[in-house]
């Protein structure tokens, strides 16, 4: 399908058609559950599958999206979980300027990452930020709890800029190689982080007994990790058709998707009991916050692109090294033969 | 003609400033649709606050609101003053009365009895961060005044981060400003009509919520 020039593979539509099905039918079955016998799991069933539909409409809107809107999307989210941990993480009068700057580095990263600049948008956080922050904090001259300021907003910036504008750093590979453009990536990874929770959710529920670490999540049990992760690799051997990579590759991926979901997914559960909080915040109903909905994305996005980055150079490496050992037997022949071209 | 242009510089500018880049979230916002004239009685930690409050009328309400505004710190300069007429709808009233000045209460009095809305902040100032320090009496006496008036308890929490006292820097962080039903108070004693405005507006922040108006 093509929109104002802009090229959107089917294979993607195909995709968000099966995905926004599958929703609508959830989100009807569970509507008439809570009409029925509305308890409060009902309803929260309901209420989070609602959610799903407006977020999986937001993520088609990236996915469909041609890269500078897909970009700014994203730019956005990163913007607003930066905005939701900074407001929850207790920061100190003195540290208004340094998350000032922290958040100016935002649009700069994008912008940074839409011209392609990749040897810039990989050190940008972590290297420049990281050195510049802290000063912002020391011209302040208060020093009293200087120490977790000066950890805190760097790797707040870490979670929801660097780590999430991998997504957006996916627009910026080759799409020659790719079967469905960069907006298929975006769907395979968010599908798969999505659908990661979820299996590990009902496998939890289903078998889950030996729980992994309850003293920061009592739900994650050992059933559920396991279950969840296989499932995930299952999923990502029927999604591959969105990707460049081969099957072996795809399910690799698949695992490794799996693991750093669950582990994001602690990640942001331990920040949340060390402030005493329940949910970030309450803006999505049933899920809570944007941080809440996004914690594994943040360690699978980058998890995602260097996996897919490494397999494709291999690929790359391959075919040269092929073209190498032919270019070398067709000289050998016309050597051979005498053969002038 | 400059109604319409505060409406439009409202509705495309301030308002999604507001909700998109700060991350205001307004709680039980129709209330301010449901009666004609009203005074908005809100704690006071930012600049902000009134821009907030006003963001949440509908246009059409917003050549009727009135915003009571200090003239020793508004009225510094005419640019400044017209400024902060032009978007507040400022009333510049005196804090501290000499001798012969128009009293505040005559002031504000006589909006009202000509069917205005008003914007009050009874603290007086921006105060302590994040602190409610004591109501000024003018309220109560407004409102004992006008006894057919309803006030509307505002609550709001999160702007003392967004811009504190000591600060022009306006840093996005998630606020909430609440509303309450509105409220009529009888021809009660001054205190009590105090106590009823101040616990009704702190009333409306949920218990387990922190004061996000310090940091």
């Amino acid at each position: 399908m093509k929109i104002l020039n802009h090229f959107i593979p089917t294979e993607i539509l195909h995709t968000l058609g099966f995905v926004f099905g599958l929703i609508m039918l959830c989100l009807s079955v569970f509507y008439f559950i809570n009409k029925k016998r509305s308890t409060k799991f009902t309803r929260e069933l309901f209420l989070r599958t609602r959610s799903w539909a407006f977020l999986a409409a937001g993520i088609a809107t990236v996915v469909v999206s041609p890269k500078i809107i897909g970009t700014l999307i994203i730019a956005y989210v990163s913007f607003a979980a930066f905005r939701e941990m900074a407001s929850i993480s207790g920061f100190r009068t003195a540290d208004r300027n340094a998350l000032f700057a922290a958040y100016c580095s935002i649009p700069i990263q994008y912008l940074l990452i839409y011209h392609n600049m990749s040897a810039l948008y990989f050190a940008f956080i972590p290297v420049i930020m990281f050195t510049v922050l802290p000063f912002f904090l020391i011209a302040k001259g208060d020093t009293k709890g200087i120490g977790k300021s000066m950890a805190l907003i760097p790797a707040i910036l870490m979670m929801c800029v660097f780590m999430i504008s991998h997504l957006a750093m996916l627009f910026g590979i080759e799409e020659s190689t790719l079967p469905a453009g960069p907006g298929g990536l975006i769907l395979f990874l968010v599908a798969l982080t999505a659908l990661n929770d979820v299996f590990q959710y009902i496998w939890g529920k289903l078998l889950g007994r030996k729980k992994i670490i309850p003293a920061i999540s009592p739900n994650k049990t050992r059933a559920g990790f396991i279950g969840g992760v296989l499932s995930t690799g299952a999923i990502a051997a029927a999604l591959n058709f969105l990707t460049p990579l081969s099957l072996q590759e795809a399910v690799l991926t698949g695992f490794a998707i799996g693991i750093a979901g669950f582990a994001g997914d602690i990640l942001i559960s331990a920040i949340k009991r060390d402030l005493n909080l329940k949910d970030t915040d309450d803006v999505i109903p049933g899920h809570g916050g944007i941080m809440d909905r996004m914690d594994s994305l943040v360690l699978t996005a980058p998890v995602f692109y260097y996996l897919l980055t490494y397999f494709l150079s291999v690929e790359v490496e391959i075919i040269q090294k092929a073209e190498f050992a032919m270019a070398e037997v067709l000289t050998q022949v016309h050597y051979k033969y005498n053969l002038v071209w | 003609m400059v109604n319409k242009i505060v409406q439009i510089l409202y509705g495309i500018f301030i308002k999604p400033f507001l909700s998109i880049v700060i991350g205001v979230r307004y709680e039980n916002k129709q209330v301010l649709k449901a009666k004609e004239q009203y005074i908005i009685v809100a704690n006071h930690n930012s600049h902000l606050d009134a821009l907030s409050i006003i963001s949440a009328l509908p246009g059409s309400k917003l050549a009727n609101t009135f915003t009571v505004a200090a003239v020793d710190y508004f009225g510094r300069n005419s640019l400044f003053r017209k400024v902060v007429r032009f978007f507040f709808n400022a009333i510049f009233i005196k804090r501290n009365r000499q001798v012969g000045d128009p009293s505040a209460i005559e002031q504000l009095d006589a909006y009202l009895k000509n069917g205005k809305s008003l914007i009050l902040f009874p603290e007086g100032s921006r105060g302590k961060p994040g602190v409610l320090s004591d109501f000024k009496k003018g309220i109560a006496v407004l409102l004992k005044r006008n006894p057919n008036i309803h006030f509307i308890p505002a609550h709001l929490n999160g702007f003392g981060r967004v811009m504190p006292k000591d600060s022009n820097l306006v840093l996005p962080m998630l606020s909430k400003v609440r509303f309450g039903n509105p409220i009529k108070v009888g021809a009660q004693k001054m205190e009590d009509i105090l106590s009823i405005v101040k616990d009704s507006i702190l009333k409306l922040k949920p218990i387990g919520e922190k004061n996000l108006n310090k940091f």
